[in-house]
Formats: C-alpha cells, structure tokens, sequence
C-alpha cells in the first residue's frame, strides 16, 4: 500500500513533512517531521536571563 | 511571484515544480529573496525542505538568479541560529553561496517597507541600490538610528532614563545608559518606523537591540547593559549625569 510524503507542508511558518502510510484508503500510520533544527536551547545557555525572551521569541516570529 | 513556502498553494512535490518551473523559465533573470540562515554543519542536515538541504536549495535557486536579497539578518549574516556556540553551523546568504550577486535587508524582524524599496528601486531603475561593506542599501543603512532617533536631544541635554519607569522614563528621555545600541546601529528605523508608520521601539520605550549589525546576538548582548565600546571616546557613566530634579 502506498505510502505518501507531502514536503514541504506549505502555508505555514517553519518546515515540516508529513509521511502516511495508507491502507486500503486509509491512513494506517502517519509521522511528521519538523525538518529545521537550530539548538536555541543550547544558544541560549550561560546568557544574561534578561535576554531571553529576545531569543525565544524568534523561534516563532510570525 | 512563483514560490514561497508560507503563500503558495502547492504543498509537496507540486510546490516543489513551481521551484523548478519557475527556474527553468527565468533563468537568470529573476530576484531571488531568502529568509532564514543556512545550516553548513553535517552536511547541512539541519534545515531540509522536499529531502534536500538549505544549502543544496540556496546554491541551486541563488546561483541561477541575477540577484538574490538576503532579508532578515539571519539570512544576512546568519541571526539566532548562528549565535555562540552555532550548533547548526549556521552561515548567512553569501557565505553559503560566495560569488552571487547580493542585496542585504538584515533586521528582526526585517522592514518590508524596505524589501518594497529594493524591489521598486530594481524595476525604476534597473539596477540595485548602492550598498556598504556588509552589502546594506545605503538608503537603509547609511544612517545611525541614534542620529534621526526623536529622544537624541535628550541625549544632548544629558537626560537619561536611569530606570525603567522612572521619571525620565515617562518624559521619554535617552534610552543610552539603559543598554540601547542605537548609536552603533545603521537603519532607518526611526524614520519609516514599522506597521504603516505607527511606531519603532525606541518611541516605544524600549533600547534598540541592534539587530541590523552582523552577528548583534553575540556583539550587542547583554541588551540591558550600557554599550562598552563608547568608553574610547568619553564614557558616561549614571553618577556622572543623576537623574535632574523634575
């Protein structure tokens, strides 16, 4: 049975893809990626605190 | 326009041959404008859009383009991603793709009242704006936000916010000493402001960040703490200037 991948997903901020398993018109399984990493987490380590917002507020700037 | 991610119709392999349609018709003729930085660590694993990398993308779409715009300074000069320690390898537009024709629009956010200008610049004129040395329109960048910022004679008139809150604070005086990077700093910011005009963040109350300068997430932090470099040439410290009876 087929299995599908739709990348990129658009009409959204960010990158994902999505994967389905279908079966017998069905989807059976389905996974999604987020397919950008930037390790804000790890950038963020060892900063003055006051700052932080100005970092995690870019990992969605819509 | 023929591609972009976050307005097109297609998804998926059709948005993919609107790539691929729209290069083969228009090569070399067309503007390319990129957001967001390019990872280069492992191979450029980091960002993949249909199964290939940022890098493999940039290098396709920008090498074929007769110009390409880089907006937002992580797609200038790398941003956030591209912070210490950069665990992605992050790079901006022209070090990924070296040799391309290149215009760049940095700011976080970027002021697309300015990508508009690039753009109408290029169809008046044919021809791309002058730029700096780190490829900014002059028109945009050839100022300091502190020369046209409204609170500079404040700064004159050494009246400074000492505080958030403060007196001085209320009265919208200069913002220096509270950590604003206007004076090392080159947009327009305080004269085309943002959303039609309404405002900017100094009017707003708050310091610049910096954020149209290379790599200002690791130059122009603490965003709290006063700028340092201006010590050279005749720091001014609070006690030096307390605050002035109301």
């Amino acid at each position: 049975m087929p299995r599908i991948a739709i990348d990129p997903i658009t009409r959204i901020e960010g990158h994902l893809r999505i994967e389905v398993q279908v079966d017998e018109g069905r989807v059976s399984e389905a996974w999604n990626s987020s397919t950008s990493f930037r390790g804000i987490e790890l950038i963020l380590q060892g900063r003055d605190p006051r700052d932080a917002w100005v970092f995690t507020q870019r990992i969605c700037g819509v | 326009m023929d591609y972009h991610e976050t307005l097109m119709a297609p998804a998926g392999r059709q948005a993919e041959k609107s790539l691929h349609d729209a290069i083969a018709a228009n090569r070399g003729k067309y503007l390319a404008v990129v957001e967001g930085s390019i990872p280069t660590k492992d191979n450029g694993i980091y960002c993949t859009v249909g199964g290939r990398t940022a890098l493999e993308i940039a290098r396709e779409v920008c090498g074929q383009a007769l110009a390409t715009i880089a907006v937002g300074t992580c797609a200038a000069f790398g941003g956030l991603p591209a912070a210490r320690p950069n665990p992605t390898g992050a790079v901006g537009v022209l070090e990924a793709v070296p040799g391309i024709t290149l215009i760049n629009l940095p700011g976080c956010p970027m002021n697309g009242v300015n990508l508009a200008a690039v753009v109408v610049h290029f169809l008046t004129f044919g021809a791309l704006p002058v730029i700096d040395q780190f490829h900014r329109p002059l028109f945009v960048h050839g100022d300091r936000i502190h020369e046209k910022c409204e609170r500079r004679s404040h700064f004159e008139a050494q009246e400074f916010v000492m505080q958030w809150g403060d007196e001085g604070h209320w009265r919208g005086w200069c913002l220096y000493l509270m950590g604003c990077k206007g004076s090392e700093t080159w947009m327009n910011c305080p004269t085309v402001r943002w959303n039609d005009g309404t405002n900017w963040p100094v009017r707003a109350g708050h310091g610049c960040l910096g954020c149209a300068q290379p790599h200002f997430w690791d130059r122009m932090t603490p965003f709290y703490t006063k700028l340092g470099r201006l010590k050279r040439t005749g720091d001014i410290l609070p006690e030096e200037f307390p605050r002035r009876p109301q």
